[in-house]
């Protein structure tokens, strides 16, 4: 059996969504008075061109991908902590966290937390500038936000 | 003389204290963000969106516009200084002002692009005064038929100019029509794709989208090639002072430029990236040093520069006028004067002339400042270019953090605004482009609701969309703009 390619791949996966999405476009409720176009139409035109263009996707020819010349997969880059896909997932994950723990810790203690931690994982080991540029940078942008422009950002536990 | 009439209203306005100083400080943001790598005028717009919508909204435009030609201007500093442009539109001026840079000409290289931005800017301000009115007029017997078609030029025009695969532009678009009908249907009250969920109810804020898609996937996508600057260091930046001569060069590549860059921007799907192509192509043709292109010509620098400035303003003609934006930083910019309560189109000239004027006017003073207060401050502001990589990408994942939680407050948002990040560094990874999907978010909502009118006057007709000359041209147009690079590509292949 031939081996996919990338493109064939993308187009299987789009395909799949796009059933899925049809599937949903069709348990939309009719509205009760009968009307010309009712909010299901347009979303199951969208998930038929999409499945459409899926299949067109399946059988383009794959260009050479984006940045695929700017990232080596061979190259050495130390601890597997530190290559470059991991670097994304814990970023992925600091965010995540501080999503979660924004409104518990409070903007500006998370902002602080994820900045400097993020900083040091990925290398700058200067602690003061860090902190220093962290929290001029954070606590401009909270007094900013919260004493200029009125917005609330929540104060977690610290009592400002 | 309506016109400058008009446009000293505008001054009146553009020169309150306040909006001098929302102008000032968009074109300083602009440039410093504009400047960083990979950040454009899109993600700069959309970080500077939650300041805005608690502003007036003629200060909160007069702002944006500030951001979007510092943004433009400060990308040209990145492409002469790194040979890194932070925005599409200024790869062309890195073709000659690198090796400007390289040869120690820095910064009469920056002084030409600040010359010929400012004049390209000025220029097209002129034309966008005159144009503008003219078509506004024209779009006031747009039915809805007409504005769905139009909307569907725009899209496909986004689509076929993009550098990248045809069919990805096209499911870009429609993937951002999805996400854009998300939560509840306006017209019947019908939920639609909210997954149960009573956070998607309203909808996917386009911030959430605009700010993961560009700025969030950026950093992921930087941490991918390497979190290490590998840059050396950089030369100095040399006198930014222009001889009489070098004056005269330029002269004629900027005028030409600044009116075939304000035509290119007007178009939908052109914008400041093919404006500069064009310009510099153009400037190459005619030159009769053009085999010294690419090797630090003068000309080669103000010819983009001048193109791509001219463009920015040229697309805020279908934005102000039609209220459908030609790219995907004037779909960013919609958003926020919808955010704002503004409506732009047709009867905006009539209804918030305060707005359309005072951006106008705006417009010649953010030119003003890019030329006067932000080229001497260049050198400085370049300095921002050494900080280090590590710490630059952390700040900007507070920026964007701050953006989404400071305008929904919602806890949701910030980690649908992740989905959002590693859907665009996915698109990116595997060249979908990110305009298509971002114009039709802002568009979509409208598309549908165009159609869906236009189907209800006509008591359920399709043909609607085909007896309507203007509609039908443009639908015609917007079929052509997608089969004939096809066909050219099949021809060339043949």
């Amino acid at each position: 059996m031939t081996r996919l390619n990338t493109n064939q791949w993308l187009a299987l996966v789009l395909a799949l969504v796009a059933a899925a999405y049809i599937a949903m476009a069709w348990q939309i409720p009719t509205f009760p008075l009968p009307r010309p176009v009712d909010s299901d139409l347009f979303p199951k035109v969208l998930g038929f061109t999409l499945l459409l263009l899926s299949v067109f996707l399946f059988f383009e020819k794959p260009a050479p991908i984006a940045g695929a010349d700017t990232i080596d997969p061979n190259a050495p880059r130390g601890p597997l902590l530190f290559t470059p896909w991991a670097r994304v997932i814990v970023t992925a994950l600091a965010v995540a966290a501080y999503a979660l723990l924004l409104v518990p810790l409070g903007f500006v203690l998370a902002s602080t937390l994820l900045c400097v931690g993020l900083t040091t994982y990925y290398g700058y080991h200067r602690y003061f500038v860090t902190l220093a540029t962290t929290l001029g940078v954070v606590l401009s942008l909270y007094l900013v936000m919260t004493r200029v422009m009125d917005v609330y950002l929540p104060t977690g536990v610290l009592p400002f | 003389m309506d016109a400058l009439n008009n446009l000293m209203y505008g001054f009146g306005i553009a020169l309150e204290p306040i909006n001098i100083a929302y102008v000032f400080a968009g074109v300083f943001a602009g440039t410093i963000i504009g400047m960083l790598p990979g950040l454009g005028p899109i993600s700069a717009l959309a970080l500077m969106i939650p300041i805005t919508f608690s502003m007036e909204p003629s200060s909160g435009l007069i702002l944006m516009a500030g951001v979007y030609y510092g943004a433009i201007f400060g990308g040209s500093t990145s492409s002469i200084l790194l040979n890194a442009p932070g925005v599409a539109g200024t790869v062309a001026t890195s073709f000659d002002g690198y090796p400007m840079a390289k040869k120690g000409q820095a910064g009469k290289a920056l002084a030409i692009a600040a010359y010929a931005s400012f004049i390209g800017g000025t220029v097209s301000v002129v034309f966008l005064m005159l144009v503008a009115p003219l078509l506004s007029k024209v779009a006031v017997s747009f039915g809805p038929a007409e504005y769905f078609a139009l909307m569907v030029l725009g899209l496909t025009a986004v689509v076929s100019l993009s550098d990248k695969s045809l069919v990805k532009g096209l499911i870009a678009a429609v993937v951002g029509v999805m996400i854009s009908i998300v939560g509840i249907d306006m017209q019947t009250g019908t939920e639609r794709f909210t997954l149960g969920s009573i956070n998607l109810l309203d909808g996917i804020d386009f911030l959430v989208v605009a700010l993961g898609i560009f700025a969030l996937a950026e950093v992921f996508y930087m941490l991918l090639r390497g979190g290490d600057s590998k840059e050396g260091p950089r030369n100095a930046i040399g006198s930014l002072k222009l001889t009489r001569s070098e004056v005269g060069e330029i002269a004629g590549p900027v005028s030409r430029s600044s009116v075939l860059g304000f035509f290119t921007g007007v178009l939908p799907g052109a914008g400041a990236t093919i404006g500069s192509f064009l310009g510099y192509s153009m400037e190459k043709k005619i030159a009769k040093d053009g085999d010294t292109f690419g090797k630090g010509n003068i000309k080669g620098v103000a010819a983009p520069e001048a193109a791509n400035n001219a463009a920015c303003t040229g697309s805020f003609v279908p934005l102000l006028t039609l209220g459908v934006p030609g790219s995907g930083t004037t779909a960013v910019l919609l958003g926020a004067l919808l955010v704002m309560g503004v409506n732009p189109g047709p009867m905006m000239l009539e209804q918030r002339p305060d707005v359309f004027w005072g951006v106008v006017a705006s417009m010649y003073i953010g030119n003003i400042f890019l030329l006067v207060l932000n080229l001497p401050l260049i050198p400085f502001i370049a300095k921002i270019l050494d900080m280090p990589k590590a710490l630059l990408l952390s700040l900007i994942l507070i920026f964007c953090m701050i953006g989404v939680y400071g305008m929904s407050f919602s806890v949701f948002d910030l980690l649908l605004l992740l989905g959002f990040g590693i859907l665009g560094l996915g698109m990116r990874l595997f060249g979908f482009p990110a305009a298509p999907l971002i114009l039709a978010l802002i568009l979509g909502n409208i598309m549908e609701e165009s159609m869906r009118r236009a189907l209800q006057i006509s008591g359920g007709d399709w043909m609607t969309f085909i007896d309507k000359p203007i509609s039908l041209a443009l639908l015609v147009i917007a079929a052509l703009s997608l089969t004939l690079p096809l066909i050219k590509k099949r021809r060339r292949k043949a």
